[in-house]
């Protein structure tokens, strides 16, 4: 009697946020299960049609093309904004004023919104007006202005990646820096007196013992990669023919613009699949590591 | 304490005044449009409107025109809707066969300006033989063409080209005077663009673009692969600024006042434009060519205005659509501003008479298009679109000519009969 009350009890405290990940985020999951075999437009009334959304999936060489360009872009961005965050952190790490400085400079970029940081760079990649191409041929670097979007898929990308590294750099710097601040500084010392070189206690205390935080900074920028969109939506408008257009954009397209809600709803719980694939298997593999 | 007073009072006040401001600004009529489009055209109707009707003012909100259709269908869902709406034209069939207008047939069919309102805004607002909406604005595209490089270029100013190989081959001459100036001007990134300035190359030389029903032929006639072909062949040979590849309609009407461009295909729009941008530029207007001399064509856009379903003040916003179509707005708002009448008979009027340019694009009227299809945005407008595949792979790869069109076709056809 006495435990059955107490579960009562327990179940009254935990309510609040049971009925909050209810209805934001189970039932939300559950709709979205629902459109998704539905031929569901916003204007019109909706149709089931079983899996017929999915099987549309499979069968469109557009949906082929955005996961094959997200996933190219997911695996340049990322192992530049480790190397480059990390490198950042070991720099600035320590707490003299101008590497404080320069830690908050790097930093900056990461509370201006993607969206007018997309814009910015979006002019300053312009052919006609912008300070890339000006800079670059001032330099002797190129001869006459580069058509960075629209033109090449892959210049595109590379100029999407400079925007995102200098608006999100920062953000895996300050994890990094908090990381190295929270080793022990006797464990350097002690390395250092036994004749241990910067890299080598680099290579043996700080890596080491900083892997949890390299591991959560890898998998939010994965995940923030698989769900690119505000910066191809507003750079590249997914141009040249649709080859920057990431599967966020291709969900975002099908779903609003073209009122096929249904088919977003199943490109929506696709994309979920495979960032929960990636997600287990690199937090597999980081266990595999660490045994 | 004096602050929870103060701030007590402030609160009190703001209440008060919310009391006195919300019955004002809930007797305005609350207006959609989207922006992109003609926005100063709109915004002195709404003025002009609004200083007739002081008790039922408009209150216009813009919404990005890249976004206005899945915003009116959000609204539509959420039945928060506006009680007008101003909708690019082809978008109109789609929302008229969802059901999701008003149907204005009984309540103006007595109206004569009905008579000599713009054929296609007209037809893209009837649906099964009922009207839901009007005119709101017109445009049409048609062949602008810098007076200036044509004499530098020695051709004769008053002789603009009359064919795509007479196009082609003033391009060069004037792409030949080097610097930065090109002969002409493709847009490589905007759908929209080219539906207004190219498709019309093609109607002049017999071809089909979208298919006119959901089993129907798109792209159909050889003048789809002869004007890509031209298109390809200009661009080839630096006919074109290289930076056109990634014009996606943000800077598309700022072109031609550059005083860079020979020729291109743009709206009447661009006529008060390029006089403001560029004073000094002398240029003329011309019909878009076909393939062969004599044949013409033009695409005539714009919006309509319509009542989504839910719009409490349906009365006014017909009273405001019969403000739009009287000859006082024809002539005093439409007219003045150097726009087209939304009206054929208001044509001739003293501004119009004043400004020989206006009178020269107006012509384009009588041969202009409109595409009729239930699935426009898909099909054509789309950034991601096969209308504009199929164009940046005729402009910028060297496949097969055949090929795209038929790969184009097929997307065309899978979503049409979706």
């Amino acid at each position: 009697m006495h435990s059955k009350t107490s579960s009562y009890v327990g179940l009254l405290y935990v309510a609040p946020a049971l009925a909050f990940v209810l209805t934001f985020t189970v039932y939300p999951f559950a709709q979205m299960v629902w459109m998704s075999l539905h031929n569901w437009s916003l204007i019109a009334p909706k149709k089931y049609i079983g899996f017929g959304n999915f099987v549309k999936a499979w069968n469109d060489p557009q949906v082929w093309t955005s996961l094959e360009f997200t996933l190219k872009y997911t695996l340049f961005i990322t192992p530049i904004l480790m190397i480059l965050g990390y490198l950042i952190a070991l720099l600035t790490a320590e707490n003299r004023p101008l590497r404080q400085f320069t830690r908050s400079v790097v930093f900056a970029p990461v509370v201006i919104g993607l969206g007018a940081s997309s814009l910015l760079w979006y002019w300053l990649f312009s052919y006609d007006f912008g300070l890339i191409n000006r800079a670059l041929i001032d330099l002797g670097l190129i001869a006459r202005p580069v058509v960075w979007f629209g033109a090449d898929a892959d210049i595109s990308m590379w100029a999407v990646i400079a925007s995102i590294v200098w608006k999100v750099v920062g953000f895996g710097t300050i994890l990094f820096v908090a990381a190295i601040h929270a080793i022990p500084g006797e464990i350097g010392e002690a390395a250092m007196v036994d004749g241990a070189s910067y890299w080598q206690r680099v290579r043996a205390i700080t890596l080491p013992l900083t892997a949890k935080t390299i591991l959560l900074v890898t998998l939010v920028s994965v995940i923030g990669s698989l769900l690119a969109f505000d910066q191809f939506y507003i750079m590249t408008a997914g141009q040249p023919r649709n080859l920057t257009a990431t599967s966020v954009f291709l969900i975002y397209l099908n779903s609003f613009p073209y009122l096929k809600l249904g088919y977003g709803a199943a490109l929506s719980l696709i994309l979920a699949g495979i960032i929960l694939v990636c997600t287990f298997l690199q937090m597999l593999l980081s266990r595999r590591s660490h045994a | 304490m004096s602050l929870q007073i103060s701030t007590r009072y402030r609160s009190a006040l703001a209440g008060l005044l919310a009391m006195v401001a919300l019955p004002a600004m809930a007797e305005d009529l609350q207006m959609w449009e989207r922006s992109g489009g003609n926005a100063g055209m709109v915004d002195a109707l709404v003025a002009a409107w609004n200083a007739k009707n002081p008790d039922r003012k408009i209150n216009l909100t813009y919404i990005p025109h890249t976004e206005m259709v899945p915003k009116i269908a959000q609204a539509i869902a959420s039945g928060e809707v506006p009680d007008l709406m101003g909708m690019d034209l082809i978008y109109g069939p789609q929302f008229e066969a969802a059901g999701q207008l008003v149907d204005i047939t009984d309540k103006v069919k007595d109206w004569p300006e009905l008579k000599t309102a713009v054929q296609g805004h007209m037809t893209v607002s009837t649906y099964e033989g009922r009207l839901y909406g009007v005119p709101l604005y017109a445009d049409v595209s048609a062949l602008f063409y810098n007076k200036d490089l044509f004499r530098k270029a020695g051709l004769d100013p008053e002789k603009p080209p009359t064919s795509l190989s007479e196009i082609r081959e003033y391009a060069d001459k004037i792409t030949a005077l080097g610097g930065d100036v090109k002969g002409y001007f493709l847009a490589g990134s905007c759908a929209g663009c080219n539906i207004f300035t190219v498709a019309p190359l093609m109607w002049a030389s017999g071809a089909t673009v979208e298919p006119e029903a959901a089993n129907g032929e798109p792209l159909n006639g050889e003048g789809v692969k002869e004007v890509l072909q031209w298109a390809r062949d200009m661009i080839k040979a630096g006919n074109v600024h290289e930076d056109a590849r990634a014009e996606t309609g943000e800077t598309f009407h700022l072109r031609f006042g550059s005083g860079k461009i020979g020729m291109m295909g743009t709206g009447n729009f661009n006529i008060t434009l390029a006089k403001e941008q560029n004073p000094s530029m002398d240029f003329g207007i011309a019909l878009l060519p076909g393939v062969k001399s004599g044949q013409v064509s033009s695409f005539a856009g714009g919006d309509i205005v319509t009542i989504p379903n839910g719009s409490k003040r349906v009365d006014d916003a017909i009273d405001f659509m019969k403000f739009l179509l009287s000859d006082e707005t024809q002539v005093e708002v439409y007219a003045k501003m150097l726009n087209m009448t939304t009206r054929g008979d208001m044509t001739e009027n003293k501004y119009f008479q004043a400004e020989p340019k206006v009178q020269q694009v107006a012509k384009a009227i009588a041969v202009a298009e409109t595409p009729y299809t239930l699935k426009f945005f898909e099909l054509i407008n789309s950034p991601q679109g096969p209308w504009l595949q199929m164009l940046q792979r005729a402009y910028y790869e060297d496949t097969d000519l055949d090929t795209i069109i038929s790969e184009a076709k097929a997307q065309m056809k899978a979503i049409a009969a979706e």
